[in-house]
């Protein structure tokens, strides 16, 4: 624990005073930020699992409502989707800032922070309080700790979207932690963990990276269309890869997984082939000097490049 | 995402340039024939060149390495250079432009060196 900061642990929703335990998720909605960072507190995972933490934390999940580099450009494309969309549409209900509610930062917030789920209005408001706050002074960074503090951690894919098909193994138990083994757990918040039938599946992924038009919603979104290209495109070619495969394992980057910004991924993605020649091109007596260029790029990853 | 074909002369002055670009065209709110801009708007495609998986996108590009004029009615191709460069470069571009530190990546450069042979009829 001692290489870890006090904005590690703030990112990892160690908030002291106000932590709940993730098990009272279903009895109670969260009312602060702080009481919803502290459900979904991971702090305790880093005591054995320090790689994956360092993975994670260099990855966009760690910074899923912020978003990449210092700019936060994420936190900017929810303020623009308050302002050019909700505020625009005459049926959303938001007049003003004040007036955003769970269901409408959720055309967001689905993938950048499903477990705005588990909260009450009162900290939708408080998040859109942040995001504004950010953007009028983007040095605070008492204000840009309380966004990254918000993000895609361990318990939201190793419990909380650890299972898609909830009729069929049941809804995931707060006090289990979900990977490749089932048997005790060594975390008196997390005594058990089990062997998830999807951690290793692209599902588990799709369930974010996208089909489409996110039809749930009473205004659909769409930002990525990934799994749906996936689905409909690379597995009827014959690909046979998951999503971890590439990212996780094969790319070497673990937890810490990338997309076009990393150097390992793009080496995975493309084949480029270029070849020139130049010529005289000859039409009775008129000569065309010219080149040929033909490029030819190949496709290597599970889904199209790119997305959106 | 953008492939860029640049032909310069030996001492640097383009000739020819071609860009072709590769993304899925977003429909605003599933209607219409307007691209979303944003998340919030976007719903289903309207068109899409983005490069399908395992498949090989080919690309051919004719290189014209002259300037014409016209002398007395007559058309005349000057040749520009013998010997000259071609550039190949691909870039992801999330928010459409190269200069955006951080989001622009350069994934693939390539030079070709090109030689002529002289303009003797």
């Amino acid at each position: 624990m001692k290489r870890i900061s006090k904005k590690m642990l703030l990112a990892l929703g160690l908030v002291g005073p106000l932590l709940l335990a993730h098990a009272n998720a279903e009895e109670q909605k969260a009312k602060t930020i702080a009481e919803l960072v502290a459900r979904y507190d991971s702090s305790s995972c880093v005591d054995c699992h320090m790689k994956e933490y360092d993975e994670w934390n260099k990855s966009l999940h760690a910074r899923s409502i912020f978003g990449p580099l210092e700019v936060g450009r994420t936190a900017a494309t929810f303020i623009t989707t308050i302002e050019n969309g909700l505020k625009e549409w005459p049926h959303s209900g938001v007049k003003t800032r004040e007036d955003v509610g769970v269901k409408h930062l959720m055309v967001c917030a689905k993938c950048h922070l499903p477990q705005l789920q588990d909260a009450e209005d009162s900290v939708a408001r408080e998040i859109v309080q942040n995001l504004y706050a950010f953007a009028e002074d983007p040095e605070d960074e008492e204000i840009k700790d309380t966004l990254l503090s918000l993000n895609i951690n361990c318990l939201v894919c190793h419990n909380r979207n650890a299972i898609t098909h909830k009729w069929t193994e049941g809804y995931p138990d707060v006090k289990t932690v979900y990977g490749s083994k089932t048997g005790p757990h060594d975390d008196p918040a997390y005594p058990t963990m089990k062997a998830s039938t999807i951690m290793g599946e692209s599902i588990l992924c799709g369930q974010c990276h996208g089909l489409g038009p996110n039809f749930e919603l009473d205004n659909p979104t769409q930002c990525a269309t990934l799994y749906g290209s996936h689905l409909f495109a690379y597995i009827p070619d014959g690909g046979k890869h998951t999503c971890q495969e590439c990212h996780m394992r094969k790319s070497g980057l673990g937890h810490d997984m990338q997309a076009y910004r990393s150097p390992e991924m793009v080496k995975m993605a493309l084949d480029v082939e270029v070849e020139a020649n130049a010529f005289q091109w000859r039409d009775v007596n008129t000569m065309t000097p010219a080149a040929h260029l033909l490029v030819e790029i190949t496709n290597k990853a599970g889904h199209a490049i790119p997305d959106g | 995402m953008a492939l860029y074909v640049t032909a310069k002369t030996l001492d640097n002055k383009v000739f020819y340039t071609n860009e072709k670009i590769y993304m899925p065209i977003p429909q605003q709110l599933g209607r219409g024939q307007k691209m979303g801009r944003g998340p919030y708007e976007k719903s289903g495609l309207i068109h899409d060149s983005a490069l399908p998986p395992r498949k090989t996108t080919k690309e051919s590009f004719m290189i014209p390495v002259y300037t014409e004029s016209e002398e007395e009615g007559k058309l005349i191709r000057t040749q520009i250079a013998q010997d000259f460069v071609v550039e190949v470069e691909i870039w992801y571009l999330p928010y459409g432009k190269k200069d955006d530190p951080g989001n622009a990546q350069k994934w693939f450069s390539v030079t070709k060196n090109l030689h002529l042979p002289a303009d003797e009829k």
